[in-house]
């Protein structure tokens, strides 16, 4: 039948794997051998692995572009196991399924790790460590010279611990009274009340945005109080200094507004881990009560309209529980208490830890109130009140400070490692120490002294930190339009006004602010991961588990609104459609031999 | 006999690059992990395991890419890749959707493979390959976020398909200077070369013109095992098993695989003569199991007076272009070049 047809037979000689068509050098005699490669050097190449793709690397760069990390000289290897993994799979029961559904897989980009582990999983070998194999060559030492001693600031402590009972039988028949009138109300009121974290930032005069529509794109128009040049498009001549960042871009294309409900909060059950409603229901109602009123409403409200703060706390919450694994005394240091919102989840999944929960403490740290109430010990009362009630042995303690880089480790009382184990916890925190020279130097330094078993860090994802303002308006705008389309689904204008009206005061300041005024100075995963692995920090893999979650957390929340979770190199990536916004990464001094589930 | 595995892993090994034999078997391992047997799909794993990649407004090897949310009812997604002008500054926002320049601008609407339930348009394979179609073809490229399942069964993919050509179709920033008209094709891979046949006869039948089809491994089949699927079950990557789980999937329930979706030159599938079909550029690789199924399709154009050229690489693996190291992909680039430029 075939020979027929017209056809053009190709004899294939040169399709042993001796020959290689990688471009290249190799220019000139076809015009694809220029798109066939990946040479790091010059400008405007893609960059896949943006700090590991360098031609010493020895990575092959061909599976390189396409995501995945294998060391030439290490293919054949790969291979190998490859076929040897097939094989035990094919000998042992349900092998398929167990790793289909019991394994948890972490960092597919590395393909011979991920082979090797299921191998394990299915061959153990007592020889194998999956995660000293992933492990990143030992961190660099940290040179303390550098760092400027901080500025003088209020720092109180607030001392909670379940010894002082006469101190909280008051406050308890303080919360009893509030609790009567505030933990049971109906579930129609019951929202999940998410207060960001308040920046310090001074924000110049402008409110409005309007976000104009064309016929087929949406654009960004800051009035003309925000910034002294005029932004009409015309005036967006050449740009500065071409980044060799990446720019996405997702734009939407629409006619009308497509309306969507976004659902407030219905339970933190799937960040539990236990799919246990009425546990979730009585969760919603106390983190209800949680909240105070003395926020900034703007973001208060934003972070009510979007998923972006449930992601961030879930995630952290995952990394951390798993991290906390097995220990029986815990501390959880909060770079980011505000109204300790992401806690009643950790605490509840703790108490539900087969063998008990351990030993709870919280330090949370913030900066003053704007109206000089003790809210981080108002905050610290009804995290007491919850851990009562769950049968946590809970500890408090708040500290007020302007900056984190205020901070010394010596005043958190801290214990030895072996009797309490440490997790860091920031959640759009410290991109903002970036305002002033030596501040993250300083406060990584303090964390290391913490000798945490686990650093979550969660992150806006943006290169909003570049010097040239052209350069700062080009990538917020991208950015931010983005987060506004995400938008389109509130179910208000109302929602959407004052969710653009946070935002603009956000955007002002990445592109107006200068100097320490400029507080919202985002960076990308990769510069952090930089700067971590730096300073002595290796990851610690989220793996499809902790994915899972996510993904079931946004279905819950902002179903078929387009938001999706993104695995990159062990982080996850929170993003709408295509263009990641926020990413959580975890991590670990690089020379503990502790291994992460 | 699926897995049956010492000679045949060897022989697949043979005949493709150390590289691409990695990147392919990993896949298949993946997938396996993937199907479960009662018909359901892992998606959450799935999507985990998928590399992505995001579109970049920054040129990077002379093109540039952005995503566009083309219907915001059904959240129906596509990444345009656009050749990069030659100097100038970077593209801001506005630049992006500026009217090309050429008289001729080729305008191809890529389908991603993935047997309908595998890969997303923003998947590392098929930004990759965009990217080298677009250089290669000075063309545009429109790549397809279509709905996969078994979540979305037939129809979903090519009603996507169909509201993506009525949306490139309306752009007149993709329009040629020649005739203020979109010159376009329709190309895709594996799953994608099912929807580009399956758009192409929607196109037909609405006064749409398609100026022509390029089908990379087209994904077709039918009830009866065809002697090649026999003979090479399970020795290249690709088994009959497999194969069967995924029309499945995507079939509406109930069918069996002579339904014109999958087989639509068989005993439910429909004549096509006397129809302004676009031409056809069929790739078919030899060691494919499902090549009598393709070769059929390309019989059934001829026999209906259709243009079609067969591109038979008998030494060829599926997945062979997702890598440029073999001879195979050089060849079959060459061809698409030519067969868009031919106009």
């Amino acid at each position: 039948m075939k020979r027929e047809h017209h056809q053009l037979l190709l004899n294939a000689a040169d399709t042993s794997m001796a020959s290689s068509f990688t471009g290249g050098g190799g220019g000139g005699t076809s015009g694809y051998s220029m798109v066939a490669t990946t040479t790091p050097t010059t400008t405007g190449k893609s960059k896949l692995w943006d700090d590991e793709a360098q031609p010493g690397g020895g990575m092959d760069e061909l599976l390189a572009a396409l995501g995945y990390k294998v060391r030439s000289s290490d293919m054949a290897e790969v291979a190998q196991k490859i076929e040897q993994l097939e094989e035990v799979i094919g000998n042992v029961k349900d092998g398929l399924s167990h790793l289909a559904s019991d394994t948890v897989h972490y960092n597919p980009s590395d393909l011979s790790t991920w082979i090797e582990s299921m191998l394990s999983e299915l061959h153990p070998s007592p020889s194998f460590d999956p995660m000293a194999a992933a492990a990143l060559p030992p961190p660099q030492s940290l040179d303390d010279s550098f760092l400027t001693p901080a500025e003088s600031s209020t720092i109180t402590s607030i001392d909670f611990t379940d010894s002082s009972h006469q101190h909280h039988q008051q406050k308890k028949n303080i919360m009893q009274k509030r609790q009567d009138n505030m933990v049971f109300e109906d579930s129609s009121s019951s929202e999940y009340d998410l207060k960001a974290i308040p920046g310090k930032a001074i924000y110049s005069q402008i409110q409005q945005i309007e976000s104009s529509t064309s016929r087929e794109t949406k654009r960004l128009k800051l009035s003309s109080g925000c910034n002294p040049e005029s932004l009409s498009p015309s005036s967006i001549g050449a740009f500065g200094v071409p980044t060799e960042s990446t720019r996405p871009v997702v734009l939407v294309d629409s006619q009308e507004n497509g309306i969507r409900l976004v659902h407030g909060l219905m339970a933190c059950a799937e960040a539990v881990q236990h799919n246990n409603f009425n546990l979730a229901e009585a969760l919603v109602k106390q983190i209800g009560f949680l909240a105070v009123s003395q926020v900034d409403m703007l973001q208060m409200h934003f972070y009510e309209t979007c998923p972006y703060l449930k992601f961030a706390h879930f995630t952290a919450n995952q990394a951390i529980l798993e991290a906390f694994e097995g220990k029986k005394r815990v501390h959880v240091i909060d770079f980011s208490m505000n109204q300790g919102m992401q806690w009643p989840a950790l605490m509840q999944a703790l108490a539900l830890r087969p063998g008990g929960p351990p030993a709870f403490r919280l330090t949370g740290i913030g900066p003053p109130a704007s109206d000089n109430s003790d809210h981080l010990q108002e905050v610290g009362w009804k995290l007491a009140q919850l851990a009562e009630t769950i049968h946590v042995e809970f500890e408090y303690r708040g500290f007020v400070a302007n900056s984190l880089a205020d901070l010394d480790a010596s005043m958190l009382e801290l214990r030895p490692s072996e009797v309490e184990s440490v997790a860091v916890n920031s959640v759009f925190e410290l991109h903002k120490l970036l305002a002033r020279p030596g501040a993250i130097e300083k406060v990584l330094s303090v964390v290391k002294q913490m000798k945490p078993e686990i650093l979550t860090l969660v992150e806006q994802e943006a290169n909003h930190n570049c010097p040239s303002f052209l350069d700062r308006f080009t990538e917020s705008l991208h950015y931010y339009s983005t987060l506004f389309d995400s938008l389109e689904g509130s179910v208000n204008t109302h929602d959407k006004v004052m969710s653009e009206e946070y935002l603009g005061k956000q955007i002002c300041n990445v592109v107006a602010g200068e100097g320490v005024d400029r507080v919202e100075r985002h960076e990308t995963l990769a510069q952090w991961r930089s700067r971590l692995n730096a300073t002595g920090f290796t990851p610690v893999h989220l793996g499809s588990n902790a994915f899972k979650q996510a993904s079931m957390l946004l279905a819950l929340f902002a179903s078929g609104d387009g938001y999706r979770v993104e695995e990159n190199k062990g982080c996850l990536m929170l993003g709408w459609h295509t263009r990641p916004l926020i990413v959580t990464s975890a991590w670990k001094l690089g020379n503990k031999s502790v291994i992460a589930q | 006999m699926a897995g049956s595995n010492d000679v045949n892993l060897n022989e697949s090994k043979m005949v493709v690059p150390l590289n691409m034999w990695v990147l392919i078997s990993s896949f298949k391992l993946a997938y396996n992990l993937l199907r479960r047997p009662d018909g359901t799909f892992n998606r959450h794993l799935a999507e985990f395991l998928d590399r992505k990649v995001q579109a970049n407004a920054n040129p990077v090897d002379g093109v540039f890419s952005f995503d566009v949310i083309i219907d915001p009812e059904t959240n129906l997604l596509s990444r345009i890749y656009r050749p990069a002008p030659e100097e100038g500054p970077l593209l801001n926002i506005v630049d992006l959707q500026k009217p090309a320049t050429s008289e001729v601008l080729p305008v191809i609407i890529f389908f991603h493979g993935g047997s309908f339930a595998h890969s997303s348009a923003n998947s590392a394979i098929y930004d990759t390959l965009c990217r080298r179609l677009v250089c290669i073809c000075k063309a545009v490229v429109v790549s397809v976020n279509y709905r996969r399942a078994p979540e979305d069964r037939y129809p979903g993919a090519y009603d996507d398909g169909w509201t993506a050509l009525k949306w490139v179709n309306s752009r007149s920033w993709l329009q040629s200077k020649k005739d203020m008209k979109v010159h376009i094709f329709l190309a895709g891979d594996s799953s994608g070369g099912n929807i580009v046949h399956n758009v192409a006869l929607r196109a037909v039948e609405s006064g749409f013109e398609v100026l022509g089809n390029i089908l990379l491994n087209p994904m077709f089949g039918g009830q009866e095992r065809t002697e090649s699927e026999k003979r090479l079950d399970g020795k290249y990557f690709v088994t009959i098993q497999d194969r069967d789980w995924y029309w499945r999937a995507f079939l509406p329930e109930g069918e069996d695989r002579d339904h014109p979706a999958c087989n639509p030159f068989g005993p439910k599938g429909k004549s096509l003569q006397g129809i302004a079909f676009p031409k056809s550029l069929v790739v078919v690789s030899g060691f494919d199991l499902i090549q009598d199924w393709q070769l059929a399709y390309v019989e059934g154009l001829e026999k209906a007076g259709q243009e079609v050229k067969l591109l038979y690489l008998e030494q060829a693996t599926i997945g062979f272009y997702l890598l440029p190291n073999n001879d195979h992909f050089c060849t079959v680039m060459d061809e698409i070049s030519d067969f868009v430029s031919s106009d």
